[in-house]
């Protein structure tokens, strides 16, 4: 069993300056600062490798778009929102706000932004029957589904899933990050988005650097934008997808207050972070990560696994920055949304997705009580 | 599926039949504990198999007691990822597999395989592994160039000291 570190080249374990700046040119920016354990220090090989800006995608498959060496969201032109019934359906458990008729991201111009563990999402899984079509209807529920536990040996599994999501005419897109874990059982994360109403920054993708290996299966992040008639005005965030291992929480929760407040600085020009995915705690069980100032977290008092007994699934931010989030939340019940048995939902996946609202629009930075714009922690 | 019929299959039955058993016991959580050194031997069987294994394993939490003579016997073995999980599941049996603990001692300091190593040193330290054996390989590998397995067994350390 090799270690898993060794298939992958140093210039995926400085990932890191490839989601730090804006564009070709802007990957180092030299006042980007060296915080906690988990970023590694940026050399001239990072950096010329960052500047080719494709090069950095090289070891993480992306979609249907074309590589934007750019760095510039997306690949074509926005030509408005179309005005869609879809939202999540009801009879889901919920948090605050029962789900309207017109919830739907294209219904309210709102984002819907969902985590789902597809356990074991490979070949076995998407071959049998109608399991690929009841996924895509899922992931047609959202607007950007970060998707954990892809284990597959080939390269298949996500285009072909994502095909299906397009085979209604929907125009959804995907991009992946490299196979990790210590053992020589790996996973992959992943991002499938509505490139109707999200668009991603094909330059802040990346894998976050963990030189001390405190993390089992290091998060993938990804910038994304909402897509609208005004890019400057719109939602931009980062995306930090996570599974941490079961056996090491309190410390891999402990390792992403790190991770948090390193993207919290990636770039200057981006205060949001969600960070989603299967936590393997519980809102109780944050720690640290919990802990950090003004933190919030979507999921509150419901379960989120198929047998509805553990809350391991979770969608965090930092409530001052990240004001687009709108408040509305839920968790998508498999078994009352698709009328499924208990076992039938066991066969999609031991874990449900849970999805919170942001609105399209970047909210204003806070100011303080004399009107100048405050400083986020 | 019963246990019995699972276990069945996943023992001795096709690769589908092997693969399915897999799966329905990922399906179960905890309630496969049953099952854990017939999954951990599982572990290296065909990729379809595997998968599904290693996933419930990762879900199982702490084996049963009756498992562990089976899961020391495992983590001999000369399949790589069957020695990791087997490691594991006895960290997780924690002070019930204390008896066991030189088994861990060894692969700590003579696996090839720094993941096995690392959970080895885990694994001792989840078991309040205090012969001098185990302390002395501990000792050694919180000395390791490499981080992380410094870093384990010096929690370690420090957990079969309190």
């Amino acid at each position: 069993m090799a270690r898993k570190k060794s298939k992958f080249s140093l210039l995926m374990w400085l990932i890191f300056s490839g989601i730090s700046g804006g564009g070709i040119t802007g990957y180092l920016k030299p006042n980007i600062p060296i915080i906690g354990p988990l970023i590694a220090k940026f050399t001239d090989k990072g950096q010329n490798l960052a500047a080719g800006g494709g090069n950095l995608l090289s070891e993480s498959a992306n979609g249907l778009l074309s590589n934007q060496a750019s760095g510039s969201y997306g690949a074509t032109a926005v030509t408005g929102r179309l005005a869609s019934a879809r939202q999540p359906s009801n009879g889901q458990q919920q948090g605050a706000v029962q789900p309207t008729t017109a919830a739907g991201s294209q219904g309210n111009g709102n984002l819907l932004i969902a985590s789902f563990n597809i356990q074991v999402l490979g070949q076995s899984k998407i071959s049998k029957p109608g399991m690929k079509e009841l996924l895509a209807h899922v992931i047609r529920q959202f607007d950007l589904v970060a998707i954990q536990e892809v284990r597959a040996k080939a390269d298949n599994v996500i285009p072909d899933l994502v095909t299906t999501v397009n085979s209604n005419g929907s125009r959804y897109n995907f991009v992946i990050g490299p196979r990790l874990g210590r053992s020589n059982s790996k996973e992959q994360y992943t991002y499938v988005f509505n490139t109707n109403t999200v668009e991603h920054d094909p330059s802040s993708v990346g894998t976050v650097n963990d030189p001390k290996d405190l993390l089992h299966r290091e998060p993938f992040v990804t910038r994304f934008r909402a897509r609208t008639q005004s890019p400057a005005q719109a939602f931009t965030f980062w995306m930090v997808n996570i599974h941490t291992d079961p056996d090491e929480v309190p410390e891999e929760v402990d390792a992403l207050a790190d991770v948090f407040q390193v993207m919290q600085k990636a770039r200057a020009d981006e205060d949001d972070v969600i960070l989603l995915g299967d936590l393997n705690a519980s809102e109780k069980q944050l720690g640290r990560l919990g802990k950090l100032p003004g933190m919030q977290w979507t999921v509150s008092g419901v379960t989120t696994n198929t047998r509805k007994n553990k809350a391991y699934d979770n969608i965090l931010f930092q409530g001052q920055a990240t004001r687009e989030y709108t408040g509305r939340w839920g968790v998508y019940d498999l078994e009352r949304n698709l009328g499924l048995s208990r076992e039938q939902a066991l066969q999609v996946s031991d874990h449900l997705p849970v999805w919170a609202e942001f609105r399209v629009w970047e909210a204003p930075p806070p100011t303080s009580p004399v009107g100048r714009p405050a400083l986020y922690n | 599926m019963n246990s019995a019929t699972t276990l069945q299959h996943l023992l001795h039955g096709s690769p589908s039949e092997r693969a399915t058993a897999a799966e329905y016991l990922a399906q179960q959580g905890p309630e496969a504990a049953y099952a854990a050194s017939e999954l951990t031997a599982a572990c290296s069987d065909t990729e379809s198999v595997s998968d599904w294994a290693v996933a419930a394993l990762e879900e199982l939490g702490p084996p049963p007691s009756s498992a562990i003579d089976s899961l020391v016997s495992l983590a001999q073995s000369e399949k790589p990822l069957t020695v990791y999980w087997a490691v594991t599941l006895l960290g997780r049996a924690g002070p019930d597999a204390l008896a066991h603990q030189q088994v861990l001692v060894t692969l700590l300091q003579y696996s090839q395989d720094s993941a096995v190593q690392e959970k080895a040193a885990w694994s001792l330290g989840r078991m309040q592994a205090t012969s001098s054996e185990a302390t002395q390989a501990l000792q050694q590998a919180a000395q390791s160039p490499e981080s992380r397995l410094s870093r384990v067994a010096a929690k370690s350390l420090q957990q079969t000291q309190t």
